[in-house]
């Protein structure tokens, strides 16, 4: 099912990358997403790429599943390279009626994709492909916890996210199963005006709208027979300490934030005033 | 330990709706380490007292004790629901955890143990589960029995005193429902846990200690298995049904008023033997042969579907073939990344007017081939041909479904509608009939399956079974000539599994085809015309319902069980030699043992 595939798959394995603490991915994520796009100056993006390939290669994941990750993202990464092509103002290269391709459009515009394929692949390689959804429900509500002081409710919040990872796959199931239903009874969800497509989804809405209730009633039931009364009491299961590496890898993160921010401002000035993504 | 005193509770006493009362004025008790059956028809009230209970509801009048803790007391709640586990129906319903050892965690995790005790409860819980290997599976990826023992593990892990099942098994196929069956009585053998068992299966009843017959709420029948079966009249007036040996051996009792004791016929092989020293002793000496004759003259069904399967064969070549399969293969990715190959050159022809039933265990193609036949399904490998059209071409399949009907399993999950009426009409308003044709076809469909009487409510405030009939009509509205359903009787009780039926073969009298897809070969057996078993993704066997059934070992091969009628007769051969074996009910079995035992009488 395409739906499921969209849910990202981690990739089983022991590499250094896997074993890190999926707090410290998490976070590492985000420190990647917010470098690779404020890294301006080309020696650090391409500093970047090698910093990716080398990642890419300790994580022990295949090249052609690294890239299936882009590909959701491939439209979005086409169309502001595009963007960056037609619009910046410079050296004119290439006239096309009203359009004009330019020397630093085109520059600005390879960097641009460079930059967000990294991101895209730093993100599925720290935490789509190596960590499984469970692990980052977790990571989410241990770097939520202090939340808890401002009344929030990380618990009840991990556990909701926790349930929804665990009924997807059950209800894609269920999706598949009404809609082949309805197709039995003559529904046709592929031909028709507007109006007979709509209704046709109401018949598979409506019948997983009201399973889905149903499922949440005897779940909550089968919750309160197993004595679940909700809290921060309950004992925690994955609570894991930091591990020599993650403490490692941390600091690393922490460098490549000082590289864009505080060397990045500092490097002279290259040829050509290439990466400026406006 | 379980204490029930003058127990009642209504449903919707409190916001206004009509109120039910789901149980009237109950006392019963549980004792440690006991193994207790509550038998009762769907509705009857058996799952408002397992939730009563726990705790889960709360009595209205009267009090509910566990360990002498009443459950109204919201202090003793948490320790009431620790020594009482639950185990559901739903086996989607009641997994939490994503992962197999997480959902066993979810329970201790609850009681605040700590981290190393919440741990090896769960080892332990694996281990006595037999689930270790699963540890680190996700719960969507197991079978239907192994979700039901995890829910179990998952009780176990809160070291409970009792474990109420909830129609545990009652989702599941025969050998699912086997195996968890023999988890539970490991656990009654191994430790003194007590065993509260919510069932309309009667081989599980059976290995209660004690059975109540729940019916509205009250207690209509209890004691012993043996006692109650021996009842064998009221407790199918119960709408339950008693297992087939011990009908057979109260039948014939019955009719040579021969003395007997309920426990000695409680087994098969004492039912067997009772029944053997009873007519043997009648056809060796000269019985008052009249007595017996009544049996001889009652017309009976058996020899008679016999003659019709016979006259069928004769004219095979001439009939009209309205399915035609050749050399359909079909595979699938599974959810791991496996290919799974779900038919392998599969070939069938079904005849027009025919009942087919297709049986196989639990993925063996049974559901991906009757998606072939009406296009849900492409065949990319192989032919389907449907009245004469191939399915290859798309265009061909959107006419081909609106003769060709396909009830999936559970078909109540896609009813949608305000009301019932305009779910039934949904079918016939998608081929474009006019409101008039529409009209007639809900009418009829919803007689058929008598459902006529409702049309105006609101399908989601139906009972389950009511919604299982108006689901049927859906499909049936469309006037299909070939109607196909995957376990169309799933989850129902005896009795509304036989109405449901009996409703259905009227269908077959009318001319159109039925196409049953069962784990059942019981029920199979004795309502098709011929039966094609799949195993694997293959077709190991098919024809009549007696060359089916003629040999146990085959069935076993292929994860299917014999008929009780016809095991049961199979060990009168030596004594009657020409003993017709092709019974598949005990009435039918009965009927034949006294046939062959008058033949034999007047014989000498």
């Amino acid at each position: 099912m395409k739906a499921r595939s969209m849910l990202g798959r981690s990739v089983p394995g022991t590499s250094l990358v896997h074993r890190l603490d999926a707090r410290v991915k998490f976070l590492g994520a985000i420190v990647l997403m917010v470098v690779t796009l404020s890294a301006r100056d080309v020696r650090i993006l391409g500093f970047f790429l090698l910093w990716t390939i080398v990642i890419a290669i300790i994580s022990q994941i295949k090249i052609k599943v690294i890239m299936r990750s882009i590909r959701p993202l491939l439209f979005i990464i086409i169309f502001a390279t595009l963007l960056h092509l037609f619009t910046v103002e410079g050296h004119v290269l290439l006239r096309l009626g009203a359009l004009k391709i330019t020397r630093e459009g085109l520059i600005s515009g390879g960097l641009t994709a460079l930059r967000l394929a990294l991101m895209v692949v730093n993100t599925s390689m720290f935490l789509t492909l190596t960590t499984t959804p469970l692990a980052i429900a977790d990571a989410l509500e241990s770097l939520l916890s202090p939340l808890a002081y401002l009344r929030f409710p990380v618990h009840e919040f991990a556990m909701m996210m926790s349930i929804a990872l665990r009924f997807v796959p059950t209800l894609l199931d269920e999706a598949d199963k009404i809609m082949k239903a309805q197709s039995s009874r003559g529904a046709d969800y592929d031909t028709g005006g507007p109006l007979r497509r709509i209704r046709g989804l109401v018949s598979i809405l409506v019948p997983l709208f009201i399973s889905s209730f149903r499922r949440a009633d005897d779940l909550a039931v089968a919750m309160e027979a197993r004595c679940y009364r909700g809290g921060a009491a309950r004992t925690r299961l994955h609570a894991s300490k930091l591990k020599t590496i993650d403490i490692v890898f941390s600091f690393i993160l922490l460098g490549l934030l000082l590289l864009v921010f505080v060397v990045q401002p500092h490097l002279p000035l290259l040829a050509f005033p290439g990466g400026l993504a406006s | 330990m379980i204490r029930f005193k003058d127990v009642s509770f209504t449903y919707g006493a409190k916001e206004g709706q009509l109120p039910i009362r789901a149980v009237d004025h109950l006392s019963f008790h549980v004792k440690k380490g006991s193994h207790v059956a509550l038998l009762g028809r769907n509705g009857s009230g058996k799952s408002t007292i397992a939730r009563l209970i726990n705790g889960l509801l709360l009595p209205d009048e009267g009090s509910v004790l566990v360990d002498g803790m009443d459950t109204t007391d919201s202090l003793d709640i948490f320790e009431i629901r620790r020594i009482c586990g639950m185990v559901f129906q739903n086996p989607d319903n009641q997994l939490i955890g994503t992962t197999v050892a997480d959902d066993i965690a979810f329970g201790p995790c609850n009681l605040e143990l700590s981290i190393d005790e919440v741990n090896s409860r769960v080892d332990e819980a694996l281990r006595k589960a037999g689930l270790t290997e699963l540890r680190d599976r996700a719960p969507h990826n197991l079978s239907g029995g192994q979700k039901q023992k995890l829910a179990i593990a998952s009780v176990l892990a809160m070291e409970p005193e009792c474990i109420i099942l909830d129609e545990a098994t009652s989702m599941l196929d025969p050998l699912s429902r086997q195996s968890v069956m023999e988890l539970i009585l490991e656990l009654k053998e191994k430790s003194d846990i007590s065993i509260v068992q919510i069932t309309h299966h009667m081989e599980e009843a059976v290995l209660a200690d004690y059975v109540y017959v729940i019916s509205e709420g009250r207690i209509t029948l209890e004691g012993t298995p043996a006692e109650v079966f021996d009842q064998f009249e009221r407790v199918l007036a119960e709408g339950l049904s008693v297992p087939t040996h011990i009908e057979i051996a109260r039948r014939i009792a019955d009719a040579t008023t021969a003395p007997y004791r309920p426990e000695d016929i409680f087994t098969f092989d004492g039912a067997v033997s009772f029944v053997r020293s009873v007519l043997s002793e009648y056809s060796s000496s000269d019985v008052p042969v009249d007595r017996l004759d009544t049996f001889d003259k009652s017309p009976s069904k058996s020899v008679e579907s016999e003659d019709r399967r016979v006259d069928d064969d004769a004219h095979e070549s001439d009939r009209e073939c309205v399915v035609e399969i050749s050399d359909l293969s079909f595979a699938y990715v599974s959810d791991a990344g496996d290919p799974v190959k779900a038919l392998k050159d599969v070939s069938l022809s079904v005849y027009k007017g025919e009942i087919l039933g297709i049986l196989g265990h639990t993925g063996s193609g049974k559901s991906t081939l009757i998606q072939h036949i009406n296009g849900i399904l492409p065949s990319k490998k192989g032919t389907v041909v449907v009245l004469g059209r191939d399915l290859s071409d798309r265009k061909v399949v959107r006419e081909i479904r609106r003769h060709v009907g396909l009830l999936f399993q559970y078909p109540e999950d896609q009813l949608f509608e305000e009301t019932v009426a305009l779910d039934i009409a949904f079918a016939p308003k998608q081929l474009n009939r006019t409101p008039e044709q529409v009209e007639r076809a809900v009418l009829r469909a919803a007689k058929r399956l008598g459902v006529d009487s409702i049309l105006h409510r609101s399908p989601f405030e139906l009972s389950g079974g009511q919604r299982r009939r108006v689901a049927i009509a859906g499909v049936l509205a469309a006037e299909p000539d070939i109607i196909m359903m995957d376990e169309p009787a799933a989850g129902l009780d005896p009795a509304g599994r036989d109405d449901l039926f009996s409703d259905l073969m009227t269908l077959a009298d009318e001319g159109a085809t039925l196409l049953i897809v069962s784990h059942d070969m019981e029920t199979m057996a004795s309502l098709c015309d011929r039966i094609l078993i799949l195993y694997d993704g293959e077709i190991v066997g098919c024809g009549t319902p007696r060359d089916m059934t003629s040999s146990p070992e085959f069935l076993e091969s292929v994860s299917l069980v014999l008929p009780t009628a016809k095991r049961f007769l199979n060990r009168f051969v030596d004594l009657f030699p020409n003993l017709d074996t092709n019974c598949y009910t005990a009435e039918e079995a009965a009927d034949s043992l006294l046939r062959a035992t008058a033949e034999e009488c007047s014989a000498n």
